[in-house]
């Protein structure tokens, strides 16, 4: 429980305006993507790093958690207040600071929305490649803090590979810079990939110097359509074999395919499979490219590639794919949604691994996403009323796992562990990395004040024994 | 129609993707989430669980909406938002009564009698509380007023209300010509008490398309508004009033040059009235045959092909998508085909036509900071179009947009479609 005199000192730090403890805020910064509620004890809006360093030392004094939070568009629950606390919201802060053409960088503060951000640099004729779904409503401070993905990450990498240096407030609220501004940089420990990716537990990021691309003068979107599912996974390691890298390189289901074409209608055909691909370049190597990813896909029992006409066309088909993740609730109403990687020559066996936990376990299997860098985005149906149904979906978890595990693959490509993963850490973790992990953790956040309750999994023994040994 | 109880699926059809965030008008200004749709239906579903009551916050949150509709046709899970945020406006008032100004104001809007006496009373009066601005016709407020507030540029009562015109009145029972499609003509509170000359150009046109007009009388306000602030009843009765103001008639289509009304006689009456089974059949017959001007002219009298091929001078407009037309009625191509084809001015695309103005929803009176803020981003988009004009086709939007301009200091003009035709 909050004390009334942290309460006024939190109203002092950011302004009484910026700090709300009524049941009505609270609320409403209480959830995530994942759907789960867990109500703070108060939200406050800082806007300035100094701010947040303040609020982190009283936490310390006082051991109240602290959450940082961003657009509140996690899969795993990285911004959700597990263990009540103090919500830190980055939404007052999001100014683009600097756009440095000369250096290809960019300062900006966390609360920038990423295509918001995109669209500044794209002005400029610069690139930012990370794109996850959620890009136009997601933040530049929480793609950084889950290290966020998307369909680019093909050909261009994830937002780790973009980010050269942070400004961040410590869980013991010093602020500290790390990396650098330069193309290169080998000055110590690299502090900044160690905060990327670190689900908002051991820092809070308050500026990111990002790298930027000369922007790629066009762009080519092809559809192609498979009867049949496999066909469509061979495509792909066929792609890459003829040493095309797409940007984008999609995979899409019969099932989402369904669900998608009933929100956006905008004529996904009705095939056991799409692949989504885009190349990308200047106009010769596009053109060339194109005619690759058009003949392999035929050889591999493509009936039709498509390729989008106009700018409209090339819109419905990304505004389709971003929001079947969304859309997939037309079909039951609860899911179980996994982002697993394996190594993409090992697509086709997971594929139909999927197909046989869902025929074993009599459940809908959806299965999308990045097939291009062999991340997969499983998404589990069921209907929480059901209590059989429930059951077969949180065991089908365990069996996906399993095969992801066993074709060499990991857990989360780019949503993180937070709380949705951490009961099944060990399937891929051995009792060393994650004790080395929860030391890092310590000498970071002695007080385990900031973000507690996520990555790491209680101790509970009946659970654990449930789940497989490590591999 | 669905009470806020019936809507509890509908609610749980929610998984707080965030999709509306990066579409919501109001969340773009005031920048926290429980101005996203994400964030009120939340607070709806606690309301209804009994975790929280009608405080204040919550009366506030669910009021800091323009019931544009965006969170609405962006939803990858199609959570019918806006049928949701009415059904809970409508409990709110239902358990705490409407403020005695606005419910004072509808209760007159039901009467063709005493609102126009009051108002007129009003046009004598204004000189006192307002100064003539000097961009376009405007009044400014001299001091500040409960609910309008000060430096706020407002459309001035008409000399004349256009139901009154002497031209007008003669069609009130019976239309002039002899041949030609039968249209009715709808004219609604902004045209009738603040906006004549659209109401007068609509005639026009209606006239150069070869159609017989009728401007029945005994028509009351849509109920738009009283419905958008809770007050259902009233809705209703002027609903029912106009319905039998139109049954003493007989005619092919029903127009109007309001956006607003337009969506109100096409779907909020089948909504209000359509559950009464004695009243299904009459309202499904009015409601089928309701046409916004734009829909009348271009898909029913084939005016492209009549009255095209206008000769385009130097003036360069950009369009404004209302939110009851674009996304409420799906006219989006209509009014521009208006433009390009049957108007001497070039049609220049602003960034994100359909973005709300911000007044809707009752918004610019609840909290006009905001609702004007949301302008701001508008006005931004039509000065980046360079455009001398900007047209649209509500005349709400129309006052919206003509403050807005004022405020920030933008010389563009505002007109409706049927102006330029």
């Amino acid at each position: 429980m909050l004390t009334n005199i942290v309460k006024n000192e939190l109203k002092r730090i950011v302004g009484a305006d910026n700090a709300s403890f009524s049941k009505e805020d609270l609320l409403c910064y209480s959830y995530d993507a994942t759907n789960s509620l867990h109500l703070p004890e108060a939200v406050v809006f800082p806007a300035t790093a100094e701010e947040i360093s303040l609020i982190l030392k009283m936490a310390n004094a006082e051991g109240f958690p602290v959450i940082p939070r961003g657009a509140g568009t996690g899969f795993s629950g990285g911004s959700l207040p597990v263990e009540g606390g103090v919500v830190i919201s980055t939404e007052r802060m999001k100014a683009v600071i600097e756009i440095d053409p000369d250096n290809l960088t960019a300062i900006a503060e966390p609360g920038v929305v990423t295509w918001e951000f995109q669209q500044e640099v794209e002005k400029l004729g610069l690139f930012y490649p990370p794109d996850p779904s959620s890009l136009k409503f997601s933040t530049i401070g929480g793609n950084i803090a889950e290290c966020a993905g998307g369909p680019r990450a093909v050909k261009y990498g994830v937002t780790k590979d973009y980010v050269l240096g942070l400004e961040v407030v410590l869980p013991t609220g010093e602020i500290i810079n790390t990396g650098v501004r330069t193309a290169k940089g080998v000055v110590g420990y690299d502090i900044t990939k160690l905060m990327v990716g670190s689900e908002g537990t051991l820092g809070i990021v308050t500026k990111a110097t990002l790298k930027l691309l000369p922007l790629p003068e066009t762009i080519k979107t092809m559809l192609a359509i498979f009867p049949d599912l496999k066909d469509a996974a061979k495509a792909v390691s066929g792609i890459i074999r003829a040493k095309v890298i797409p940007s984008t390189l999609e995979l899409i289901d019969s099932v989402c395919i369904k669900c998608v074409e009933e929100y956006a209608q905008v004529g996904l055909p009705q095939a056991e499979a799409v692949l989504l691909i885009e190349v990308d370049g200047s106009f010769d190597t596009v053109d060339k490219d194109s005619e690759v990813v058009k003949r392999i896909c035929a050889g591999n029992g493509s009936t039709e590639v498509r390729i989008a006409n106009d700018k409209k066309e090339v819109k419905d088909l990304w505004k389709a794919r971003r929001a079947i993740s969304a859309s997939l609730f037309r079909v039951k109403p609860n899911k179980i949604n996994e982002d697993i990687v394996v190594p993409r020559s090992a697509i086709p066996e997971l594929i139909a691994g999927l197909q046989e936990i869902g025929k074993k376990r009599n459940l809908l299997i959806a299965g999308f996403g990045h097939a291009g860098d062999g991340n997969i985005h499983v998404n589990i149906m069921y209907d929480k009323k059901d209590p059989k149904e429930s059951k077969e979906a949180q065991e089908a978890v365990v069996d996906v796992f399993g095969l992801t595990i066993k074709l060499g693959g990991t857990l989360s490509g780019e949503h993180g562990v937070g709380i949705t993963k951490a009961p099944y850490l060990k399937m891929e973790l051995t009792e060393a990395s994650i004790d080395a992990m929860k030391r890092i953790k310590a000498a970071f956040d002695p007080k385990g004040i900031l973000n507690p309750g996520k990555i790491f999994p209680k101790a509970d023994k009946a659970q654990a024994d449930r789940l497989k040994e490590p591999v | 129609m669905r009470d806020l109880s019936d809507l509890k699926d509908e609610l749980e059809k929610c998984v707080r993707c965030g999709t509306c965030r990066s579409v919501c008008p109001v969340f773009r200004v005031a920048g926290r989430e429980p101005s996203a749709a994400r964030g009120k239906l939340t607070l709806i579903e606690s309301y209804m669980k009994g975790e929280i009551g009608l405080t204040e916050t919550y009366l506030k949150h669910l009021k800091e909406c323009t019931l544009c509709g965006a969170c609405r046709q962006n939803c990858p899970n199609s959570v019918n938002t806006v049928e949701i945020f009415n059904a809970a406006r409508i409990d709110a008032a239902t358990k705490n009564g409407i403020p005695l100004a606005a419910s004072l104001i509808f209760k007159n809007l039901l009467d063709d009698r005493i609102l126009p006496w009051a108002l007129k009373m009003a046009t004598r009066l204004q000189g006192l509380i307002f100064k003539d601005s000097s961009v376009e016709k405007g009044l400014l407020s001299r001091f500040s007023l409960p609910i309008i507030g000060s430096g706020r540029l407002l459309p001035p009562l008409a000399n004349k209300f256009f139901m009154e015109l002497p031209e007008v009145k003669a069609l009130s029972k019976q239309e002039q010509g002899s041949k030609g499609p039968k249209i009715a003509f709808y004219a609604g509170c902004g045209i009738n008490y603040l906006m004549p000359e659209v109401g007068t150009a609509t005639l026009e046109v209606l006239k150069k398309a070869g159609t017989r007009v009728i401007v029945p009388e005994g028509q009351v306000c849509c109920g738009m508004p009283a419905f958008s602030m809770g007050d259902e009843k009233i809705a209703r009765n002027m609903a029912l009033k106009n319905l039998e103001a139109f049954e003493a008639h007989e005619f092919d289509f029903i127009t109007t040059s309001c956006a607003t009304c337009g969506h109100g006689l096409k779907n909020l009456f089948r909504k209000l009235l359509g559950d009464n089974s004695e009243l299904k059949d009459r309202v499904e017959a009015f409601c089928s045959k309701v046409r916004d001007i734009t829909e009348l002219l271009v898909n029913e009298l084939d005016y492209l092909n009549k009255a095209g091929n206008e000769k385009k001078g130097e003036l360069i407009a950009t369009y404004h998508d209302p939110c009851h037309l674009g996304r409420a009625q799906g006219l989006r191509d209509a009014p521009r085909y208006l433009i390009e084809k049957c108007s001497a001015v070039n049609l220049k695309e602003m960034k994100n036509p359909c973005s709300c103005c911000g007044l809707g929803g009752g918004l610019s009176t609840t909290n006009y900071d905001l609702s004007i803020n949301i302008t701001k981003r508008k006005v931004d988009n039509i000065k980046g179009s360079g455009a001398d004009i900007v047209v649209t086709a509500c005349p709400g939007c129309m006052v919206q947009l003509r403050d807005g301009l004022h405020k920030f200091g933008v010389k563009a003009k505002v007109a409706h479609v049927v102006e330029l035709l």
